[in-house]
Parts: C-alpha cells; sequence; structure tokens
C-alpha cells in the first residue's frame, strides 16, 4: 500500500472499516453513564471550534475530563494544545479536568479511529462538516456519546448515513448533543415556548437572516498540495463546508424547523458569487435568498450573505395570526401584538449557550435518558442543503427529492495530493444528483 | 477635532493635570473603521506606508454592528486593541499623533461638556429612548464642547495608568439616563466576550459587547 492509500479516505470504505474495527473494541460502559462516573472527553477535530468546545465542556460540569486529541494536521493540533494549556492556566479547576497527553493525542486522516479508540466516553465531533457522517456512525459504533458541531452532513448521501446512525444510536441510548446551541439558549427558550403556547396564533411566516461580512482565507504556502489547501480552506468548497448557507446559516434555518415543529417540504431559491470571487474563495456562492414552503403553508424566507461592507443582520422573525415575534441571538427576544412581550435582560452571572448545551447533554446523560438531537440536526442540515440546491440548480427541490438525491460530493479516494477545485454552480445547469467534479 | 482647554480633574480622589487636546466630535463610526479593518487602503497592494506594518483586524465570525446600522453608526463590539491598533493605524497615515483618551482626559471634557445644563435625554441615547440599539453620529444635540454622544450611545474606550485596567466611560444605550453623565465608567469582564465560540478568542472583537466603542483624541 503507498502512503497515500494508507492515508486516503473515502466516505463509503471508511464507513465500513470503522464500523467493524470498532465493533470489536465497544467501551462496555458507554451505554450506562452512572451519575458520579467521570466523563472522558475526546475532541476530534482540534480548530477554533473544537478547541473551544473542550474548554466549555470542562466548564459545563463537574466531573469532565479532557482526555484525547485529534486533528488531520499536526501543527494544528499542536496549536489547539498549547491554546488550551493556556487559556487555562490561570484556572486550577479546569487543569485538573485536562489530561491530554502525548500518547492521546493523535494525527492524520485516521487520528478519529484513534481517539474513539481510547478510553473517551464523550466525543466532540468539531472537524470541517464533510467528515461529520463519518465520524458520527463511527463514534456510535464506538458506542460514545456525542456532542456534534453543525451541519452535520454536506451532501443528501451524508445526511441518509447521518439518518442510519441517528436509529442506531437510540436503539444503543446513546446521548448525542448538537451544536446548534439556540436550543439551549436563554434569549430563545421563553420566547419559543410563548409561540408554542399560541402567543402570536398560528405562525403564517418567517424571515430568517445570517448577513455578515466575508471570513478568513488562508494564504496558500508553496509546501501545500491542492487537498492539503483546499482542507485548510474548507469553508470555501462545498464538500467540505457545504457552503455558507448550510455551514453557518444552518443556525437561524433551525430555528425556522423549531418554532414551526417541522421541516419544509420544499424550496425555490436564488444565490449566487458576485463579489467573493477570487480563486481563493474556492467555488462557493456568496449570498442566497431561499423560499421554503412547510406542511402547513407557512412560508419561510431565508437569506444569507458573506459579503464585506454590507448590512449585517443574524435574526429570526415570525409573523403570526395573532402577533409578531422577533428573535435574536444577542439581542431581547420580544412578541408584538396581543400578547406583547419582551425578554428581560439576561441576569449574572451570563451562562454561554456553548456552555450551556454540554451541560445539558451530561445532565441528561447522567439521568439514565440521554437525549439524541442527531435527527432534529440532521433535518435542519438537509433543510439547508435543500435550499442551497435550489440556488445551485435553480429548480424548485422538494424534500423528497433532496432525501433521495444521488448527490455524493466527496471526492474519491481523498488523499493530501492534486485535488482539483470543483466547477462554481450554474443555475439552469447544476444537476441535484452529481459527483464531486460534476457541474 | 474639537480643541479641548487643559485643565484639572479629580480621579480617584487625586487631582490630575490635562494639557490641551483635540477630541472627535463623535465616536468613531463603521465607515472609518471598515477602512482600516477591511484594508480599503491597500486593496491594490502595498501602499509603501508605514501604516502597512500595523496589523489588522481579524475577520469576525458573526455581524459585529447587529445589523443596527453600518455607515454612520458608531463602531462597536470593538474590543481595546482593534481600538488602538485604528489609532495608530490612522496616526501612520496622517502624520498627526491620534489616540484614545485618557481617562482624565475625557473626564475633563465630560466635565466641560456638561456645563450648559443640558438634559441627558437631549444629548444621549439610553435606555429609555434608544429601543435597545445604537443609533447614528450626530443625532442628538451636540454638548457644551459640541460633542456628540459623548454620554449613550456606544461606551467609550479609555487608557489608565494601567494597561491591564480595560474601561471605558460614558456609559451606553443600554444604561438608563440616570446612569449616564460624566462619572459613568465600566470595567471589561469575561461577559462582553463570553459568546466567542473560538479559542483563542477573539483579541480584536468582543462578542457581547455591542455596547462598546470609541473615540479618537489628537495631541495638538
Amino acid at each position: 500500500m503507498t502512503k497515500s492509500e494508507a492515508n486516503s479516505v473515502s466516505r463509503r470504505t471508511f464507513v465500513q472499516t470503522t464500523a467493524a474495527a470498532t465493533a470489536a473494541m465497544m467501551w462496555p460502559g458507554g451505554v450506562h453513564i452512572q451519575g458520579s462516573d467521570v466523563i472522558r472527553v475526546g475532541v476530534i477535530g482540534c480548530g477554533g471550534r473544537g478547541s473551544g468546545a473542550a474548554v466549555d465542556v470542562m466548564r459545563s460540569s463537574d466531573g469532565v475530563e479532557v482526555v484525547a486529541l485529534g486533528d488531520l494536521m499536526p501543527d494544528r493540533l499542536a496549536l489547539a494544545r498549547t491554546t488550551l494549556t493556556k487559556e487555562i492556566s490561570g484556572e486550577p479547576a479546569l487543569k485538573a479536568k485536562y489530561k491530554v497527553t502525548d500518547d492521546t493525542c493523535f494525527t492524520g486522516f485516521d487520528a478519529f479511529q484513534k481517539v474513539l479508540a481510547t478510553d473517551v466516553n464523550y466525543v466532540i465531533l468539531a472537524t470541517p462538516p464533510a467528515f461529520r457522517p463519518t465520524h458520527l456512525a463511527a463514534a456510535v459504533a464506538a458506542g460514545k456519546h456525542i456532542f456534534t458541531e453543525k451541519p452535520v452532513a454536506v451532501d443528501s448521501a451524508g445526511i441518509r448515513s447521518v439518518l442510519e446512525t441517528y436509529k442506531l444510536a437510540v436503539q444503543k441510548g446513546l446521548g448525542i448533543g448538537a451544536g446548534t446551541q439556540r436550543r439551549h439558549q436563554a434569549e430563545y427558550l421563553p420566547a419559543i415556548k410563548r409561540i408554542h403556547d399560541g402567543a402570536i396564533g398560528d405562525v403564517l411566516s418567517g424571515q430568517v437572516f445570517w448577513n455578515q461580512g466575508g471570513l478568513w482565507n488562508q494564504a496558500r504556502q508553496p509546501s501545500w498540495s491542492d487537498a492539503e489547501w483546499q482542507l485548510r480552506n474548507w469553508l470555501y468548497f462545498t464538500w467540505l463546508s457545504g457552503d455558507h448557507i448550510v455551514e453557518q446559516h444552518v443556525h437561524n434555518i433551525d430555528v425556522a424547523n423549531w418554532v414551526l415543529k417541522a421541516h419544509p417540504i420544499k424550496a425555490t431559491g436564488v444565490g449566487g458569487r458576485q463579489w467573493r470571487t477570487d480563486p481563493k474563495y474556492g467555488h462557493i456562492f456568496d449570498h442566497f435568498g431561499i423560499d421554503f414552503e412547510y406542511p402547513n403553508g407557512a412560508r419561510v424566507m431565508s437569506m444569507c450573505r458573506q459579503i464585506d461592507r454590507t448590512a449585517g443582520r443574524i435574526a429570526e422573525d415570525f409573523i403570526g395570526s395573532k402577533g409578531r415575534a422577533f428573535l435574536a441571538d444577542r439581542a431581547p427576544s420580544r412578541i408584538v401584538g396581543q400578547n406583547a412581550w419582551t425578554l428581560e435582560k439576561p441576569g449574572k452571572p451570563f451562562v454561554s449557550p456553548y456552555v450551556q448545551e454540554h451541560t445539558n447533554l451530561i445532565v441528561s446523560i447522567r439521568s439514565g435518558k440521554p437525549y439524541n438531537e442527531l435527527q432534529q440536526v440532521a433535518e435542519s442540515t438537509l433543510t439547508a442543503i435543500m435550499g442551497r440546491e435550489a440556488a445551485y440548480t435553480g429548480q424548485e427541490i422538494t424534500w423528497d427529492e433532496i432525501l433521495k438525491a444521488d448527490m455524493d460530493l466527496t471526492p474519491p479516494n481523498l488523499a493530501f495530493g492534486p485535488l482539483a477545485v470543483p466547477p462554481v454552480p450554474m443555475p439552469g445547469v447544476t444537476k441535484m444528483s452529481r459527483r464531486f467534479l460534476d457541474t | 477635532m474639537v480643541p479641548v482647554p487643559g485643565g484639572t480633574v479629580t480621579i480617584d480622589g487625586k487631582q490630575v493635570k490635562v494639557e490641551p487636546f483635540l477630541i472627535g466630535k463623535t465616536e468613531v463610526t463603521w465607515d472609518m473603521y471598515d477602512v482600516f479593518e477591511l484594508a480599503l487602503d491597500t486593496a491594490k497592494g502595498s501602499t509603501g506606508s508605514p501604516a502597512d506594518a500595523i496589523a489588522r483586524p481579524s475577520r469576525p465570525y458573526a455581524a459585529p454592528d447587529y445589523g443596527w446600522g453600518h455607515a454612520g453608526n458608531p463602531a462597536i463590539s470593538i474590543a481595546r486593541t482593534g481600538a488602538q491598533a485604528f489609532a495608530e493605524w490612522l496616526s501612520a497615515k496622517t502624520g498627526k499623533k491620534y489616540r484614545l483618551a485618557t481617562e482624565a482626559e475625557w473626564a475633563h471634557a465630560a466635565q466641560l461638556a456638561t456645563k450648559n445644563g443640558a438634559s441627558i435625554d437631549q444629548l444621549a441615547w439610553h435606555e429609555g429612548n434608544a429601543e435597545a440599539k445604537t443609533h447614528p453620529v450626530g443625532t442628538k444635540k451636540p454638548d457644551a464642547l459640541g460633542l456628540f454622544d459623548l454620554f449613550g450611545n456606544a461606551a467609550e474606550w479609555v487608557t489608565t495608568g494601567d494597561p491591564e485596567a480595560y474601561v471605558t466611560r460614558g456609559g451606553s444605550f443600554r444604561d438608563p439616563a440616570k446612569a449616564l453623565g460624566p462619572n459613568a465608567r465600566a470595567l471589561q469582564d469575561d461577559s462582553w466576550n463570553a459568546r466567542d465560540p473560538q479559542l483563542p478568542k477573539s483579541r480584536w472583537w468582543l462578542s457581547d459587547g455591542p455596547f462598546v466603542g470609541f473615540r479618537l483624541v489628537r495631541e495638538p
């Protein structure tokens, strides 16, 4: 086997091998963590978010230890270790929870398998989204409780894999929390409860937004292969991130599904790549506008943009038969109409939703009735993918079509080395059923 | 910029002498900060200016303007690092010495600013009139010095003798009117950057600091 073959990964072989390998070493107590048992955390994907989540889980609960780290890139893993050590240096309570050693740090395409083979019983999945279906399947096969970042897939094949994994996780009684932290956030929970209790009547329509400027970009280094350049700039490649409507705007789309207690049945949309056209930004779009139709006829307009010097807006508004609701994660939620209400200023100490989501998951695990958010976040991810594909293809796309689409965007035999950039999608030309380099 | 005569002011029970200086008529707005943040001055490559050597802010994860308005609205969610770097960059661009006000300078200006007896409601965007957001600079009445929004709208970074003391003065749109005025003072705590989901947390942006902005002074 050549080095590149040894390092290679394709989704299909991955799922098979990891399921077989990990079934043999299932952590026996994985399903039944008792109240006093230590939660031993492994982090898979140690970029800024994975590192942040490592600290968040340590802050979230007593009896938690971070014991293993895995990342594709050795330099990113080293940076994460340095950053984590510095972050907790002034906090003895956190230092006592940080048990990572050289022997529990793993790099390479198979780092996740090595993390899962340790005695961790709770894993944080925070790699770029492309790898999530594989990592979810392997972690459930290994009997681990999971905190998974959003989104949980980038294409239809990935979503189908995740929905199968969800069923298996339910059978095994595993806890799975998702990084759609608004579901655990003080600014949202009382407002959503009021909406569900009828404060604005029947929800007829909504408008959800994530409009902001551009994001980071890593200048290509001479030593980087094509694949390494794409992986380090994963935001800008649909096969890695899902495009920004899936990677980022899924938060607001998830709120729409939460409010409406459903996923949409069809989508129509527009989008384009108007400002962020340099090849260093891969092939993704920089704006989308999508009309989602829900089973009860309600419509939600979704808008997202990553263009510098434009008006920012990150919020969710809903119009009901008896009033309107205005939700946002960093402003007071409010309802106007006959049941007018405004969220009181949050008290101190302020609890970050990024910490709260771990607290809640761990409480549920220790209670013996772990919750499982995987189906919910998979549906919100697929909603975003459906919107993206409506814009990419220029066609109206139904839920059944997107769920069944023959769409698998993973490059075959991914390894460090040459890798082409997929074409920029073109409405009227791009097909929903496609492979990595297809138009 | 508006000239402020020298004088003395009491800080922490001590009389502090303040030399004459110039102070910005308004808080720094997004359209000004954008040029620095987004390197719009070097869009066509290096200009060969000493300003090129000054680090630019990282890209914020979300929308630091909160959708409350961009051009003409005060630049907010700005960590002190970003405010100070902006002043350094502007100084390098112009050859003049811009910086944040010292706390004594700010307090001295604030005392002069309130001499005409205007009500805080006339001068300031505060909790009772701001509808929970910032407003374009210069839309309230000017104070006795001719400055806008010294109180309310965005709280303003100042420097003290202690570089580890992160202090804003003047209060913000989130504070009740009675809390605004020459004595309004706040110290940054963890809650101002609690929701940056990344580690390390940004040193340029405050994820939970939409009430924090800045104004520049210039040495004569």
